[in-house]
């Protein structure tokens, strides 16, 4: 029997079965991008932090509560980003036995400002609640980390 | 449709891949290999259901065309070595089999990857000391210069495969932590962006030594890898440009340098340039390679069907089984492989198998875009940039747009390591994916944690 066709048309459909599944998954790729072009809300993570970062910066403040070390109504430009925690890395530096070495950070994204934490041991806690990942602050939000606590405050004149 | 039905559908192509591809071989071929030989397609097939079923039970969320194309990849890898050699399938099906039960232990064991962020400076360490038991005497096998493969017993292996997965996870965790300082904590001196060099020290003594490493077992391939991991990471950390610009300028240097020192290195480039008239020992693999490739045309010989061997009277002897001696093309099955897929398939099956990885780039990208924390975004960043890259630099070999180095070809290439490597790091990406693609609970009620001592 002459089994050159065969080999030929099954070398032809090995190629075609390639290209359609391709094409296949390109396409779908394709659908889920323009379902996605619109980050969603909760979108967390990385966002560059380019020189832009420190231009955005310096109409909010995190003021020293009580507890860390520090004095109470000590204020701290956000200058578009900081760190706080136990290290001497953060920028933020607190003598608190709870917190983690980079425990949480506050970093600007748009127009709004955001806390998240650095994994920590013991959790960063927003108004009470544990945070979960990172959220958004809100004038006079408190931000608690073992026994330090904090207060975020915006300086853009209330109108 | 959900993710796993869909995932599902998409092993039915490779299904018919397997299936057409082994039919076409067997019936070129028929006189020289059993019927029994078939059935190894089977057996590929049956893993690659195992896993789909796996899972199904363990990442219901995971990504539902990452693992169907990495098992196209494979498909295609298995009917080629079928094509090279019938008792290489059967071997590579079995390597299968490891690689899948390897991506099972890792999803079961790994549980939450977060962990692997704490025990970053562990898993560096256990990277770079695999590097270096390749140069330990009684375990060390030099091949064509470079020592590639630590042989205990009769199990060779190839630890630069694992020991990228090791890099990518320290890079991913170290950057997550201190990419603020490196992005902004920075000075600028004469118009560069100098980073800290507090912050970036670490990162260099680890770079470092395992580029040392790399120059030091003359593993050349893997080194372009791990560099451009290095790079692609710090940028998806920083989007500092300037640090790429800066890190391609140093690797120059050191590509230049390395050139004019080590003479298996400087003979790479040298036949890179000229293949037709270098003197060095090797050109005959990328002339090979690139007759093979011309051979193939658009369409290809078909499946089986190119020259791989000189026909009965001219025909060396040989002591070897065939791919390992005999072979016009040397190394046929691991290097070389793309340019039997071109040389069968054409311009058309190669062109296929270069998307593939990039829609497992795409894919791995995306994957990373959608996580949901920093160090899943890293980590599936560079473990998509070190898998995308090893097909670059190994095509890119073989098609002669950069000096050839042996690195294998992800999931096509014959060969346990580079197999099971792969797995895992197919494995840690199904498990980010899973965790990016899971729908959102309710926020959970507010609660007060009992602190715990740091």
């Amino acid at each position: 029997m002459d089994t050159e066709p065969i080999a030929v048309a099954l070398k032809f459909g090995f190629l075609a079965v390639l290209y359609l599944f391709l094409f296949w998954v390109a396409q779908s790729a394709f659908r889920e991008l323009r379902r996605t072009t619109a980050p969603a809300p909760e979108a967390t993570g990385i966002h560059p932090i380019g020189p832009g970062g420190r231009a955005a910066a310096t109409d909010a403040c995190l003021v020293a509560a009580t507890g860390g070390g520090l004095e109470a109504g000590e204020r701290f430009d956000l200058f578009g980003g900081i760190s706080i925690g136990r290290s001497a890395d953060a920028d933020v530096r607190i003598e608190d036995r709870f917190a983690s070495g980079i425990h949480a950070r506050l970093y600007s994204r748009g127009a709004s400002y955001y806390v998240e934490d650095m994994n920590s041991t013991n959790g960063t806690f927003l108004n009470g609640g544990r945070l979960k990942g990172e959220a958004e602050l809100k004038d006079l939000d408190e931000i608690r980390i073992g026994g330090t606590e904090f207060r975020f405050e915006l300086d853009v004149p209330r109108s | 449709m959900s993710a796993r039905n869909r995932e599902l559908l998409a092993l039915i192509p490779v299904a018919l891949l397997v299936t057409g591809g082994f039919t076409a071989v067997f019936i070129v071929e028929s006189s020289k290999i059993g019927d029994l030989s078939l059935i190894y397609g089977g057996y590929f097939l049956a893993v690659c259901l195992a896993v789909h079923l796996f899972i199904r039970a363990r990442l219901p969320y995971a990504d539902p065309y990452l693992f169907p194309l990495c098992a196209l990849l494979a498909a295609i890898g298995l009917v080629m070595l079928f094509r090279i050699n019938d008792s290489l399938a059967l071997k590579q099906a079995s390597i299968f089999v490891a690689g899948a039960v390897l991506l099972a232990l890792t999803i079961l064991l790994v549980r939450d990857y977060h962990a692997l962020e704490r025990y970053r400076y562990l898993i560096a360490t256990a990277g770079i000391l695999l590097l270096l038991a390749t140069r330990v005497p009684g375990l060390r096998a030099p091949v064509n210069g470079a020592y590639l493969n630590i042989n205990l017993g009769p199990l060779s292996f190839q630890p630069a495969e694992v020991s990228k997965i090791c890099i990518v996870i320290f890079l991913a965790s170290y950057l997550h932590e201190k990419r603020e300082l490196l992005a902004v904590a920075a000075r600028r001196v004469a118009g560069l962006t100098i980073p800290p060099l507090k912050h970036f020290g670490p990162l260099l003594v680890v770079w470092g030594a395992s580029m040392l490493m790399l120059f030091y077992i003359a593993d050349v391939g893997s080194s372009v890898m791990f560099f451009g991991a290095f790079l692609a990471l710090l940028y998806v950390a920083t989007a500092r440009f300037s640090y790429v610009v800066a890190g391609l300028a140093l690797f120059f240097v050191g590509a230049v340098l390395m050139e004019h020192l080590i003479p298996h290195i400087g003979d790479r480039v040298d036949i890179w340039l000229d293949p037709w008239h270098s003197k060095a020992v090797g050109a005959g693999q990328i002339q090979q390679s690139l007759f093979a490739q011309a051979d193939g045309g658009l369409f290809g010989q078909g499946l089986g069907e190119s020259l791989l061997k000189l026909p009965g009277p001219f025909a060396p002897h040989c002591a070897q089984p065939f791919p390992d001696c005999g072979s016009i093309l040397p190394a046929p099955h691991t290097d070389e492989i793309y340019a039997v897929i071109v040389s069968d398939l054409g311009v058309f099956g190669g062109a296929g198998v270069v998307a593939v990885y990039a829609l497992i780039a795409a894919r791995g990208l995306k994957i990373a875009v959608m996580a949901r924390d920093g160090f899943s975004k890293l980590l599936a960043a560079g473990l998509t940039a070190v898998f995308a890259l090893q097909a670059v630099v190994i095509i890119g070999g073989v098609v002669r747009f950069i000096p050839l180095t042996g690195v294998t070809l992800p999931f096509v290439s014959f060969g346990g390591s580079s197999v099971i490597a792969n797995m895992i790091l197919l494995g840690l990406l199904l498990m980010i994916s899973n965790d990016a693609r899971r729908p959102r609970q309710a926020p959970e009620p507010d609660q007060e944690l009992e602190a715990l001592p740091a």
